[in-house]
């Protein structure tokens, strides 16, 4: 749990309480999500498999957008809440605020679920202009004022947290600290904990994120009041992955905050703060604001220094945050006295998953092999990788760690081991069929496939035993997980 | 942890659950009373089943024969048909006439699915419209196992009702090109605005799913680019590209400048609070 090794104890027993409080209601709010969001998953691959022959398209997509949003904002929100819950040992994030975002949260994801499964709004979790503006019948008008309003109370709230956490993190260090710049100047500096730089950094990506969605958000509205005026699609779908890519970054920064600061408890050593970590995660705030170009390899009226920069961006993102994050979880582990628990197998594998998925998006990223994996299924399976076998191993592994924490019940290691060969094998064998798809340029978004790429389908239905199995491992987690959540709740009374 | 704090977090809890679980479920519930028309998007560009015909005449053909000349318009009727048949095809006569191409440009084939339809009764409907030895437009029987084919490729069903002896049955025009399922109208009404997007399809010609801007109506393009020579210029929407790094870098200069009344100065590493 929070020590106060970095505070003064004064007043701290009731902060360190209230974020307690606070994380535990993220955290089962995050586990509570994740099975029904991966329930939806399943029922696309379900309909991918010709296994609902007389379902209608249009419910694939309404599904399609509210998993993606689903996924991505649960897993983002669910980042914060723990960061918060980490960077509370350092710094004093306002609990209200977090309070605040709960409840925008809350309400943005009403509003999704109405304008998804009650309106049919099936953009996709990009909402791509101007597709949410031409229904074609499909959604009702209110359905896309429903999403553009969700988005804004969504963008509003954790706006509002990012700029907290980043004002409590301003309250005790300078900028430059903040970014452990004295580190890359002389190589040493104020004993300051590896993770801060990385929360700094994604809360500052995060912010020029939402202010690319506030943009969005009124042109969106500008055209669609009335007022004649039209949209550059070009401009719009820069800002848009803008948006979108720097909220799934982030979201996987956020994941390996958590690595750097729970992976050393288990390996028992530290997890020092360096020159190289201080260089990497600097050169990633710059390098973040340019790798989204990689989505538009595609639009030949995009010029051509931007599509450059674009893949030049993705290749060097990734040496610096994923190379140095995964060679220094590999020193840290090696010859390590290491507690194999579920939490640090889970955050360990993250951490691989991150690599694995990181390969898959730099060859996508290419623009010569972007010219033939471009909207097949090898970018789900990227993403997928990233997400399902990265950013959420390492949140369930921190949610798995603040409930034993919390509970201070001894783990069953056997159960353990298989939650874990479940996720590992599920997962992966879920993803092959993704990466076998796009290899054979099976094109991802079809609710039905033609008969040239049949071969979709096989892998639609081969994945569902995956899938049975990823389920099956994640009810045992989270039963494993929940009791413990459930014994802390009681023991608090 | 207080007791009320946690039944506020099973409340919460158990709201979201409902909240997700309810709504899918309200939301699937309504789907069959959709079902009977036909989606376009589950058939495109599927094969379309190569079938004998007989035409009013009584000469056999091949629907390939007519689609390797041009495109297709297909529609499905019966000539006992009391409901939509007739208004479907005055509907698609009327604007074929506005459209225009009829002949050069496409072939529409009216094809009976009812086994109890002769071609006489198929050259009475077309008489009856007017349409007879009119250029481009084919009348034709086909057999039941041959029209259970197109059915099944295609959407369209029927079903037979005993009590009145008609059949239910949507209205469809199915664009045919080459064979492949190009695009439906479903509606007793075809608008020529909507058929004419059909014809421009089966031409080959790109048509956008949403009208293009005017020009001058927008105001901040992210490029200019000449196809004349190849070069590409920024124009004034390309400044809101950069608007969100250059307000997020000053807006994290403000708050870390603000931040700084709460510092330590010169403490070590600035890493001290004062914060009790």
């Amino acid at each position: 749990m929070i020590t106060d090794r970095a505070l003064p104890a004064s007043g701290w027993e009731v902060d360190r309480q209230r974020w307690e409080r606070l994380t535990a209601l993220w955290m089962i709010v995050m586990l509570a999500l994740f099975p029904i969001l991966l329930g939806l998953g399943a029922f696309m691959r379900i309909v991918q498999s010709h296994l609902l022959p007389t379902l209608l398209p249009e419910w694939f997509y309404a599904v399609m957008t509210l998993h993606g949003l689903g996924m991505v904002g649960t897993w983002f929100v669910g980042g914060m809440a723990a960061v918060s819950y980490i960077v509370a040992r350092y710094v004093r994030p306002r609990p209200v605020i977090s309070h605040i975002a709960f409840w925008a949260t809350l309400l943005g994801v009403v509003l999704l679920l109405v304008t998804t499964l009650l309106g049919k709004f099936g953009v996709g979790w990009y909402f791509l202009y101007p597709l949410p503006f031409y229904p074609a019948g499909v959604w009702p008008t209110w359905a896309t004022w429903t999403f553009l309003l969700a988005l804004a109370v969504l963008g509003v709230g954790w706006t509002i947290w990012a700029v907290d956490l980043l004002y409590a993190i301003a309250q005790r260090y300078s900028l430059r600290v903040a970014l452990g710049w004295p580190y890359i100047r002389s190589g040493t500096g104020p004993e300051i904990p590896p993770a801060l730089p990385i929360v700094t950094v994604s809360l500052i990506s995060a912010l020029s994120g939402f202010l690319a969605a506030v943009i969005i958000l009124v042109l969106s509205v500008l055209e669609w009041a009335g007022t004649g005026f039209s949209n550059d699609a070009l401009l719009m779908k820069n800002l848009i992955f803008f948006f979108g890519h720097v909220l799934v970054n982030i979201t996987m920064y956020l994941g390996v905050v958590l690595v750097y600061e729970l992976l050393p408890h288990y390996a028992q050593r530290p997890w020092k703060m360096s020159r190289l970590v201080a260089i990497a995660w600097n050169t990633v705030l710059f390098l973040v604001l340019f790798a989204y170009a990689h989505h538009l390899y595609m639009d030949f009226v995009q010029p051509q220094w931007l599509q450059v920069l674009g893949q030049v961006s993705s290749y060097f993102i990734s040496v610096p945050a994923a190379v140095v994050t995964i060679f220094s979880t590999l020193v840290l582990v090696f010859g390590a006295p290491m507690q194999w628990t579920l939490s640090s197998l889970l955050l360990y594998l993250g951490v691989m998953g991150w690599a694995i998925g990181g390969v898959a998006a730099v060859i996508d990223s290419t623009i010569a092999v972007n010219v033939r994996f471009h909207n097949t299924l090898w970018v789900p399976a990227h993403f997928h990788t990233y997400y399902l076998m990265g950013v959420v191993l390492m949140l369930l592994g921190f949610a798995a760690h603040f409930g034993r924490e919390a509970s201070k019940q001894p783990e069953n290691g056997r159960l353990a081991k298989v939650i874990v060969t479940l996720l590992v094998i599920g997962g992966y064998g879920f993803l092959m069929m993704f990466y076998l798809g796009g290899a054979q340029s099976v094109p991802r978004r079809y609710a039905v496939y033609p008969d040239e790429v049949q071969q979709g389908v096989t892998y639609a239905q081969v994945s569902l035993a995956f899938i049975a199995l990823l389920t099956t491992g994640v009810l045992l987690y989270l039963w494993e997980t929940g009791r413990r959540y459930w014994h802390a709740l009681r023991a608090s009374t | 942890m207080a007791r009320s704090s946690r039944l506020n977090v099973m409340r919460l809890g158990a709201l979201w659950a409902t909240l997700l679980i309810g709504s899918s479920l309200w939301a699937f519930a309504g789907e069959e009373s959709v079902k009977s028309l036909p989606n376009e998007g589950r058939y495109l560009y599927r094969p379309v089943p190569d079938i004998p015909l007989r035409d009013v005449e009584g000469r056999p053909l091949w629907l390939s024969s007519l689609w390797k000349e041009r495109p297709v318009l297909l529609t499905l009727i019966f000539t006992r048909c009391s409901g939509i048949c007739s208004p479907l095809l005055r509907s698609l006569k009327s604007a074929v006439e506005v459209v225009g191409g009829l002949g050069s440009d496409y072939h529409i084939v009216v094809l009976s699915f009812d086994p109890r339809d002769t071609l006489s009764d198929m050259r009475e409907l077309a008489d009856h419209l007017e349409l007879s030895g009119k250029r481009g437009w084919i009348f034709a029987v086909a057999a039941p196992e041959d029209i259970a084919r197109v059915v099944k490729a295609t959407g369209f069903w029927f079903v037979r009702e005993e009590s009145s002896q008609q059949y239910d049955h949507p209205a469809m025009v199915i664009g045919i090109r080459e064979g492949r399922l190009l695009r439906f109208l479903v509606g007793g009404t075809v608008a020529p605005v909507r058929l004419n997007e059909v014809v421009r399809e089966l031409r080959g010609e790109f048509v956008p799913a949403y009208p293009l801007p005017r020009p001058g109506k927008v105001i901040f393009r992210c490029a200019q680019y000449d196809p004349e020579s190849g070069r590409w210029r920024p124009d004034w929407g390309f400044l809101l590209l950069l608007l969100p790094g250059v307000l997020t870098l000053f807006g994290t200069v403000w708050i870390f400048h603000r931040g700084r009344f709460f510092r330590d100065e010169g403490g070590p590493g600035e890493g001290n609070t004062r914060v009790s």
